[in-house]
C-alpha cells in the first residue's frame, strides 16, 4: 500500500475512532476514570487532554515494540505484560519531563497522568491494534481518533454532571448510578453512527 | 360545571391529611388541576420569562400539536386516537406512582410528552410497545433524573430511540399507506393486521433505492410516516404558532434548518445521482417535525442564545451524516438526542468564552 492511501485510511480510521466506534462509548473501556472523574468540567478536561495524549504515543510504542520485537522473537503472547509495561514507562517519563520543562502543564495534569496508568482504554486501544493489523500510519489515525472519542465523551459527561441536580434524583442513584444510567443513554445516542466509515 | 367542582370539592376531605386514601393524593390533585385552574404559581424549572406559567407553557405546545393530530387521523385512521389513549395512561400511571412515592402533586410536565409520544411512532405499531416506550422514556430519561424540568434528554425520543433498537423489525415494519381519497382514513381503524395497508417503504427508505416520493405529497402529508411527521404543512403551522408565542426558541429551529439544508444542499450539489435534492430531505421524514416540537424544548437544550446556534448546527449536520452514509433510514430522534447530551457543554463553551472577553475588555 502507498503512503497517500494509508494517510486517507488513517483519517478514516480516526473519525470512525471517534464517533462509531467511539472507545467509551461503543467498547466501554476507561469507565473507571470517567466515572470518577467526570464531575467539574476543569479537571475531565485535564485529564482527557492528557488521554488523547498518552493514548497515541502508547500505541505507537507499543506498535513499534510489537512488530520489531515480539514478532520476530515469536513472543506475540508476551504482549500484555510488555504493553503495560511500556505504558506504565512512559507515563512515568512524560510525568517527570513535563515536570521538569513546563511546571504549568504539570500543575494541571500533574494528578491525572498517573491515574491513566491503570485506564484500561489505553491498553485496550494497544490491543485493538494487534488484532486488527494496523500500519503504523494508521495506527497514529486510530491512537488519535480513540483519545479524541474519549476526551469527547468525558467532556459531555462532565457538563451533564455539573447541571445535573442531585437533591431530586432518588437516594440510591446518586453518584455513580446516575452516572452509568447517562452513560448508557449516552451510548444509545451514539448507536446511530453505526456504519458511518466503518474504517478497519 | 357547577356540579364537577361540587362533587371534587366533596371528596376533597378523603385526600387530604388523615383522609382514607390520602396515598392517592397526587392522583387526585391532578384531576382537580386538570379541570380547574390552581391557585398555585409553579415554583420549579422549566422557568420561562413572560407571564404564563408552565402549565399554559404546556398547553401551547399541545395547541401548536392539533393541526399534526388531524392529519394524523385524516391520512391513517382512528387507531391514532388508541395510540393516545395508551399513551397517556401507561405515562400517567407511572407518573403517579412516583408521585406517591415522592408525596407530591402529579406534574403536568407529562401532557406534552404523551401527546408527543404518539406522534413520533409509525400509526401500526402494536399498542403494548407504545406503553412500553413511554413507560421506559418517562421512568429511564425523566423520573430518575428528578422529574419535569430536571431531565437531560426528551423523555419521547429516549422512548422511541429505546424501541428502535429494541423492536427494529416491529418499528421499521408498521408504516401505514395513507388513506386515499377524499375521506382518507378518518372512519378507519387500521391496524397491522391489515395487509394490504401495511407497508415498510417510507419515503426516506424508498429513496435509498434511488426512488423519490414528489415533493407535493409530502408537503400534504399523504406519504407514509410517523403520524405526525408526515405532514409539512400542519407541522409548519403549528411551529408558526410556536415561534409567534414564543414557546420555541427561532435561533434552534433557524439553526436546525439552516445547517441541514446547507450541508444536504453540498452534497446533493457534489454527487446528485447518490444524493437527494435539499428540499426534498427537509420535507421528508421527521425533520420539520423534531425541529420545531423536539429540539425546542427548553429543558433539554441550551439556555444561551450562543449555544442554541450550535446546537442546532450539530444537530442538523448529523441528521444529514446519519440519513446519508448510514444503514438507518432516519437520523432526527439520534441527531436530537446527541445534541441533549452535548447542550450542557455547548452552553460552557458560550459561558467561557464570555468570561474570557470580559476579562479582555476589563
Amino acid at each position: 500500500m502507498n503512503v497517500g492511501a494509508e494517510i486517507q485510511q488513517a483519517f478514516v480510521v480516526c473519525i470512525s475512532a471517534v464517533f462509531t466506534q467511539n472507545i467509551l462509548l461503543a467498547y466501554f473501556l476507561g469507565l473507571c476514570p470517567f466515572i470518577g472523574v467526570s464531575r467539574e468540567i476543569k479537571t475531565a478536561f485535564g485529564l482527557g487532554l492528557a488521554v488523547i495524549f498518552v493514548l497515541t504515543a502508547t500505541v505507537m510504542l507499543n506498535w513499534l515494540a510489537y512488530r520489531y520485537v515480539l514478532e520476530p522473537l515469536g513472543l506475540e503472547f508476551f504482549r500484555f505484560i510488555l504493553f503495560i509495561i511500556i505504558i506504565a514507562a512512559f507515563v512515568q517519563f512524560t510525568e517527570m519531563a513535563i515536570e521538569r520543562f513546563s511546571p504549568f502543564l504539570y500543575q494541571k495534569l500533574g494528578v491525572f497522568l498517573p491515574l491513566i496508568t491503570v485506564n484500561c482504554a489505553i491498553l485496550g486501544a494497544s490491543l485493538f491494534m494487534v488484532i486488527r493489523n494496523y500500519s503504523f500510519i494508521v495506527t497514529i489515525g486510530w491512537g488519535l481518533g480513540s483519545g479524541t472519542g474519549w476526551f469527547l465523551a468525558i467532556m459531555a459527561m462532565a457538563g451533564i454532571r455539573q447541571r445535573l441536580a442531585h437533591e431530586r434524583i432518588p437516594r440510591g442513584l446518586q453518584g455513580p448510578g446516575i452516572t452509568l444510567i447517562i452513560a448508557g443513554l449516552m451510548a444509545l445516542a451514539f448507536i446511530g453512527f453505526t456504519g458511518v466509515l466503518q474504517g478497519r | 360545571m357547577k356540579l364537577l367542582l361540587r362533587v371534587v370539592e366533596k371528596i376533597r376531605p378523603h385526600f387530604e391529611e388523615g383522609g382514607k386514601f390520602h396515598a392517592f393524593l397526587p392522583v387526585y390533585d391532578a384531576i382537580e388541576h386538570f379541570l380547574f385552574a390552581p391557585g398555585t404559581i409553579t415554583t420549579t424549572a422549566p422557568h420561562v420569562r413572560d407571564p404564563i406559567d408552565l402549565k399554559r407553557f404546556m398547553s401551547m405546545v399541545i395547541v401548536a400539536l392539533l393541526p399534526c393530530v388531524a392529519t394524523g387521523i385524516y391520512f391513517f385512521g382512528l387507531r391514532f386516537i388508541a395510540l393516545i389513549v395508551v399513551s397517556y395512561a401507561a405515562g400517567l400511571s407511572v407518573e403517579a406512582l412516583f408521585s406517591i412515592v415522592r408525596k407530591e402533586p402529579i406534574n403536568e410536565g407529562f401532557f406534552v410528552t404523551g401527546f408527543l409520544f404518539p406522534l413520533i411512532m409509525p400509526p401500526a405499531v402494536p399498542l403494548w410497545m407504545v406503553a412500553l416506550g413511554v413507560a421506559f422514556g418517562v421512568v429511564i430519561g425523566k423520573e430518575l433524573f428528578g422529574g419535569t424540568g430536571r431531565n437531560l434528554f426528551n423523555p419521547a425520543l429516549v422512548g422511541r430511540c429505546f424501541l428502535a433498537l429494541a423492536y427494529p423489525v416491529q418499528m421499521s415494519g408498521s408504516w401505514l399507506k395513507p388513506g386515499a381519497g377524499v375521506a382518507g382514513r378518518l372512519l378507519q381503524y387500521v391496524d397491522g393486521s391489515n395487509v394490504d395497508a401495511v407497508t415498510s417503504a417510507t419515503p426516506l427508505a424508498l429513496a435509498k433505492g434511488g426512488e423519490y416520493v414528489s415533493l407535493s405529497h409530502m408537503f400534504v402529508g399523504s406519504v407514509s410516516g410517523s403520524v405526525g411527521e408526515t405532514s409539512a404543512l400542519a407541522i409548519l403551522a403549528g411551529g408558526m404558532f410556536l415561534l409567534l408565542t414564543r414557546v420555541a426558541n427561532w435561533r434552534t429551529v433557524a439553526s436546525i434548518l439552516i445547517s441541514f439544508t446547507a450541508l444536504a444542499a453540498m452534497l446533493h450539489h457534489a454527487q446528485p445521482d447518490r444524493f437527494g435534492p435539499a428540499l426534498w430531505h427537509l420535507c421528508a421524514g421527521g425533520l420539520l417535525f423534531g425541529a420545531f416540537f423536539m429540539a425546542t424544548d427548553p429543558v433539554t437544550g441550551p439556555i444561551t442564545s450562543g449555544g442554541k446556534w450550535l446546537y442546532g448546527a450539530l444537530i442538523g449536520v448529523v441528521t444529514v451524516l446519519i440519513r446519508n452514509f448510514t444503514g438507518y433510514v432516519e437520523g432526527v430522534t439520534f441527531a436530537i438526542l446527541l445534541g441533549n447530551i452535548f447542550a450542557p457543554i455547548l452552553d460552557e463553551m458560550v459561558f467561557a468564552l464570555r468570561l474570557r472577553r470580559l476579562k479582555v475588555e476589563g
